[in-house]
């Protein structure tokens, strides 16, 4: 999938980054799968009970219902990369957060970050990983920005002038080194999202676990976040981050790999467009001077091509249409050939890409309704 | 250490940012010492018998009662409404989430009002000196020594109704049941000595009521800390019961939490 090219660069306010220079996120790795693991999840459950009406509580005081918020999660992610989370309301995954932040425990499976398990060693798990918490009243706001992460230096382990060095770095990398001494509690939204950024990232993390860190800023500064997200903290501090997030397009800008999450059932991980392939999408776009050349409908009577449908071009000597060709690279190759050898013209043959919304909804209609999921049980905005 | 101090310093610098707070609550405190004088002046006759054994003028004996009590009350409500509010501003998950051990975040979390209560303490001492309150200086040491102790007895129902909290969302009646019988049974106002015979037993049960006998006996008295020995050796004893049933019920209530999930549920 080519994404270079939707990557920001930056819109010249305080909070973005100078220089531009950071890979694409395929650029990153030669291949994740050749960096050790940072995060291994393996079988993880968890259940909560579920609140009961009054009546209900009377009648049955004793009984306790419990409602399963994550199921057998199991998923690697590896050092350095960027990983998306995604799924609707109630897919689990802040569950999953806090239970790799160890403020949850999980009911059965393990979790490692970095090889230390989130249960049995959580005090060094906090050591290697951050969570960015995005609720700004957990900032101190009526102390400066400089107080907050100095505060946090200090509750990390970090000695005073190494707190205040780490702060002074850190201001200056999330844009905030001019605010001086006024309270964070004077601060817009997007001031306070990189503080907390800032925060998580005061006692060197390897690991960054981020939860919709945008979904409180308005679309440029979340656009300048993604940026600050990308070139800084994966690029310059060598982060792996885990971002979990309903915003499919950010995902998509940000993300080497991503893995759908949906009441509780991890439906698919990998690449968006290995997912899209796994989904069976291979839906390519045609232009040609002559859409109803009878090369074409002979593929179509053949079944080789599916679901023709012409779309709107820029050039009126062109047409469009759109088709399904099932069977791979390598059978749309073959209807490249045919057609130019039947004397379709032909000014350009493209893979459609599905947008990761559509690849979403795809992924949980499909693979939902084959594990037997119909929606049924309610789910918790976990 | 460094976390604890760390912790005082933030809530210190969030307190003073409040300044005509801070006015205000040291101002209503000198001032409040002025009824207290005339109507333990007013009681004096009455009480001299009474309090013979504990300093025998009942303005000092009022005063080093409420002192305690500044003491006693931060020390059972400081904890739930650190974790109170923690839990509705998300601090707590967030300070959870830090390498820094529990017992440093919640003492750190509760120091500052500590440091506040003794601002007070040391408001309203100043202000019994000016209005002729002697003090044994030969004994402070005793009485600062019987004073934690008063206030680590007192803790442990502060760290049981963070257990409360954590767990229920509410301490119940918990700390304000605590704060009123001892202020009932303890010896604060009055001496035990003057409680119903029937009720008086029941004061045998509170911490108080050997930590408030012990501290006048010394600040007040002079008296050596042999002499209170006795009160101080059940004091601790309180100490160490009521710290191991606090600790015991706050692990297991931040246990229930991470498991349920509701360590940041409001």
């Amino acid at each position: 999938m080519a994404r270079s090219g939707k990557r920001p660069v930056g819109g010249g306010g305080r909070g973005d980054v100078k220089e531009s220079l950071i890979p694409a996120p395929s650029e990153r790795l030669g291949s994740p799968s050749q960096s050790a693991p940072a995060v291994v999840l393996d079988g993880l459950t968890k259940s909560f009970p579920t609140r009961r009406g009054w009546l209900e509580t009377i009648r049955h005081p004793l009984s306790t219902q419990y409602q399963q918020v994550l199921r057998g999660v199991s998923c690697t992610v590896h050092e350095g990369e960027f990983f998306g989370l995604l799924g609707p309301n109630g897919a689990g995954k802040t569950t999953l957060f806090k239970i790799l932040a160890t403020l949850v425990l999980p009911d059965s499976g393990s979790a490692t970050i970095a090889g230390f398990d989130v249960v049995q060693d959580a005090r060094e798990v906090r050591r290697v990983l951050s969570p960015v918490i995005a609720d700004e009243r957990s900032l101190y706001w009526r102390l400066s920005s400089r107080d907050n992460l100095e505060l946090y230096g200090a509750l990390q382990g970090l000695d005073r002038n190494a707190s205040r060095r780490r702060a002074g770095e850190l201001l200056e990398v999330v844009g905030l080194d001019d605010t001086g001494e006024k309270m964070v509690g004077s601060f817009s939204s997007g001031m306070k999202q990189r503080l907390l950024i800032a925060r998580a990232l005061i006692a060197y993390p390897r690991v960054l676990l981020l939860d919709e860190p945008t979904r409180s800023l308005d679309p440029v500064s979340a656009r300048r976040f993604r940026a600050f997200l990308n070139e800084e903290i994966v690029g310059r501090q060598k982060c792996t981050v885990v971002l979990a997030t309903h915003n499919a397009e950010e995902a998509l800008e940000l993300c080497d790999r991503v893995a759908i999450l949906n009441r509780g059932q991890l439906l698919a991980a990998g690449t968006a467009q290995s997912i899209a392939s796994d989904m069976g999408h291979d839906r390519y776009r045609l232009w040609t001077s002559d859409p109803s050349h009878p090369g074409i409908a002979a593929l179509a009577e053949r079944g080789v091509v599916e679901d023709i449908s012409t779309r709107e071009s820029d050039d009126p000597a062109w047409t469009v249409l759109e088709m399904d060709v099932p069977g791979g690279l390598e059978r749309a190759a073959q209807v490249v050939a045919f057609l130019t050898e039947q004397g379709v013209q032909i000014a350009r043959f493209e893979y459609v890409e599905l947008s990761l919304a559509d690849l979403i909804e795809r992924v949980v209609e499909q693979r939902g309704a084959n594990r037997g999921d119909t929606g049924a049980g309610g789910g918790t905005d976990a | 250490m460094r976390e604890i101090l760390s912790l005082i310093k933030a809530s210190f610098r969030t307190a003073i940012s409040y300044r005509l707070s801070i006015v205000l609550s040291l101002a209503s405190l000198l001032f409040s010492v002025v009824p207290i004088f005339f109507v333990s002046r007013a009681l004096q006759d009455t009480m001299a018998k009474h309090i013979s054994t504990e300093g025998g003028v009942y303005f000092a004996f009022l005063l080093v009662g409420m002192i305690a009590y500044m003491y006693m009350s931060a020390a059972v409500n400081a904890i739930p409404t650190v974790v109170s509010s923690g839990v509705a501003t998300g601090t707590l998950e967030a300070l959870l989430a830090t390498r820094a051990p529990l017992p440093s975040l919640l003492l750190g979390l509760i120091g500052y009002n500590f440091v506040w209560t003794t601002v007070r303490a040391l408001a309203f001492l100043g202000a019994g000196l000016l209005f002729g309150v002697h003090l044994a200086w030969g004994q402070l040491w005793s009485s600062l020594l019987i004073l934690v102790l008063i206030v680590l007895s007192y803790l442990p129902f502060g760290l049981i109704g963070a257990a409360l909290m954590l767990a229920f969302r509410t301490t119940g009646p918990l700390g304000s049941a605590v704060l009123i019988l001892s202020g009932l049974l303890g010896g604060v106002y009055y001496p035990t000595s003057v409680i119903p015979a029937g009720i008086q037993q029941l004061s045998l049960a509170v911490p108080l009521t050997y930590g408030l006998r012990a501290l006048r006996r010394t600040l007040l008295e002079g008296m050596p800390f042999s002499v209170v020995a006795p009160d101080v050796i059940t004091l601790l004893g309180f100490v160490v019961l009521l710290t191991s049933l606090g600790l015991l019920a706050l692990a297991e209530a931040l246990h229930y939490a991470r498991r349920a999930g509701t360590l940041a549920q409001y």
